[in-house]
């Protein structure tokens, strides 16, 4: 018989090493991409507009904040045009809310396959922010026309841009890590996502700039939520040329890498059970 | 080589466990005196030991319940045990409801690849198998259909051909005989000889004593999540009868 692949050694036990289990995450890198395109497929298939949703979706609500928020009820927004304001935080913020509400139902979601075939469960969750990032990248591309169209200078600050992706995306893998193991356990999760999703959403800059935050309770507006942090990063590096706050940033960074750490440690060590409870 | 060894393997399930759980029910458990009542667990294996040589073609049977796909299913690694030790030394592949990982908005050429993907395959090795898995199926006109539109038995073709071209260290089989129409079965169950004369190891589970006899050299009596006997597939099915109560003219 040809084997493909050497002989392995599968001691069916629990390891906890997280090291281990991101070599087999990584051996199943194929599996998570097919997922990720699943996603995509299944989520725009017999629709109209297909893939454009990404775009349209995100610029439907840049049009309706810019007419009742800044026409109607005036809000400032550190004289940048509204519209640029607001979709500029819109995108990463409809990345992050699309992320945790696919990735945290996704083990229950797809709970036919857990009972039937092993693989990792990460890459369940993990496709499900991987294929909002798709969603992210497309509507960005439509991000760069409205950019030209406003003539907004392009700087270096704008390289900015990659780290605060990065430590955003590590927030929102952790997140999703963690909490759709959580969901598994407690189904009362998913009941409560949309409503938290919401509140996040006023809690942090999108509608609004976050100068108009009293500054005495600015330090707690950043440190609590890193996604404050990261949404203002985003607007300093490509609107203001400016870099974003260095040390609420680097505490964002410093709050997901913790996260994804912890969350991977709690999917992992509840993964044994996904089979026997979902 | 043993490529199989379960070292008192015990499974329990919590049958309460069994639902979703709600913050409540547990917040409500804190405070009541009896929290871990032993009254809702339930044992699908007890100290389970055995070996399987590597090449071995072996069967487990027994009735409803016994803790026959239990075993198989701590075998795929898709629950794990409770008390004990489990080696398996090499790749599992399952045909457990073969078509599981389908998802029905995707066509059927999506699907072999999203499902070969799923079972352990590397896509270069699906690209190289893809026809031989289209004609085992039967199913060339409609591999561009979306899964939703095929009828069952296509189905379940479609998920058994992409499993019989993994090329695992062992097979696992539940019941998978059971589907499909007679040429087809008879096919499927050509297909597992051919691997097991490559040298594969299999792990077969079935009600359908005939298909035991046919694939199997050594059976397994699995009762009440014990090992009740073992041997040569005559004798332990004799046993298994005779524990049935089934007089000789009814046995297959």
């Amino acid at each position: 018989m040809s084997q493909s692949e050497p002989c392995p050694e599968n001691h069916i036990e629990w390891s906890d090493s997280l090291i281990g289990h991101a070599r087999e995450l990584w051996r199943h890198r194929e599996l998570l991409w097919l997922l990720t395109l699943r996603e995509i497929k299944v989520r725009y298939k017999q629709t109209a507009l297909g893939v454009a949703w990404a775009v349209v979706q995100p610029l439907s609500l840049m049009v309706v904040f810019t007419v009742f928020f800044s026409w109607f009820a005036r809000i400032e927004s550190d004289g940048i045009p509204y519209p640029l304001f607001s979709y500029a935080a819109l995108l990463p913020w409809m990345f992050f809310s699309t992320s945790l509400s696919f990735a945290i139902p996704s083990l229950i979601a797809n709970s036919h396959i857990i009972t039937k075939i092993y693989f990792p469960r990460e890459v369940i969750p993990l496709s499900a922010v991987l294929a909002a990032l798709l969603d992210f990248l497309i509507a960005s591309a439509a991000f760069v026309l409205l950019m030209i169209a406003y003539r907004v200078p392009p700087s270096w600050n704008l390289l900015y841009v990659l780290p605060i992706i990065a430590i955003q995306i590590l927030f929102t893998v952790g997140m999703s890590l963690l909490l759709s193991a959580f969901t598994v356990l407690y189904r009362d999760v998913r009941h409560t996502l949309p409503l938290v999703i919401q509140i996040w959403m006023f809690v942090t800059p999108i509608l609004y700039p976050a100068s108009v935050v009293p500054e005495r309770w600015r330090v707690w507006y950043f440190s609590l939520n890193p996604m404050a942090a990261i949404i203002d990063g985003y607007r300093r590096a490509i609107l203001q040329q400016r870099p974003p706050q260095p040390g609420y940033l680097l505490l964002a960074a410093a709050v997901s890498c913790l996260l994804v750490l912890a969350g991977y440690k709690y999917f992992k060590h509840l993964e044994r059970e996904f089979a026997d409870i979902v | 080589m043993k490529i199989i060894t379960l070292d008192n393997i015990s499974k329990r399930y919590r049958l309460s466990q069994l639902g979703a759980r709600s913050f409540r029910e547990d917040f409500m458990r804190l405070f009541s005196r009896n929290g871990a009542n032993t009254t809702d667990e339930f044992f699908a294996l007890r100290e389970v030991s055995l070996e399987i040589e590597a090449g071995e073609a072996v069967g487990f049977i027994g009735s409803n319940g016994s803790g026959k796909s239990t075993l198989l299913k701590l075998l795929a690694r898709i629950v794990y045990p409770t008390y004990g030790k489990l080696t398996v030394r090499g790749s599992v592949a399952s045909l457990i409801e073969v078509g599981a990982g389908f998802h029905p908005e995707l066509t059927g050429r999506e699907n072999v690849f999203l499902y070969g993907s799923i079972m352990g395959m590397r896509q270069s090795d699906v690209r190289a198998k893809f026809d031989r898995i289209v004609e085992f199926a039967e199913i060339e006109r409609f591999i561009d259909t979306p899964v939703k539109r095929y009828s069952s038995g296509m189905y379940v073709r479609l998920g058994f051909a992409v499993a019989a071209f993994i090329n695992p260290h062992v097979l696992l089989v539940d019941e998978v005989l059971a589907v499909g129409d007679a040429s087809f079965q008879s096919k499927c169950l050509q297909r597992i000889e051919e691997l097991r004369s490559s040298g594969m190891t299999i792990v077969f589970v079935s009600h359908d004593m005939t298909a035991v006899r046919r694939l199997c050299s050594r059976v397994f009596l699995l009762e009440q999540g014990h090992v009740k006997a073992e041997g040569a597939p005559r004798e332990v099915i004799n046993q298994y009868y005779d524990a049935l109560g089934l007089k000789p003219e009814d046995r297959q």
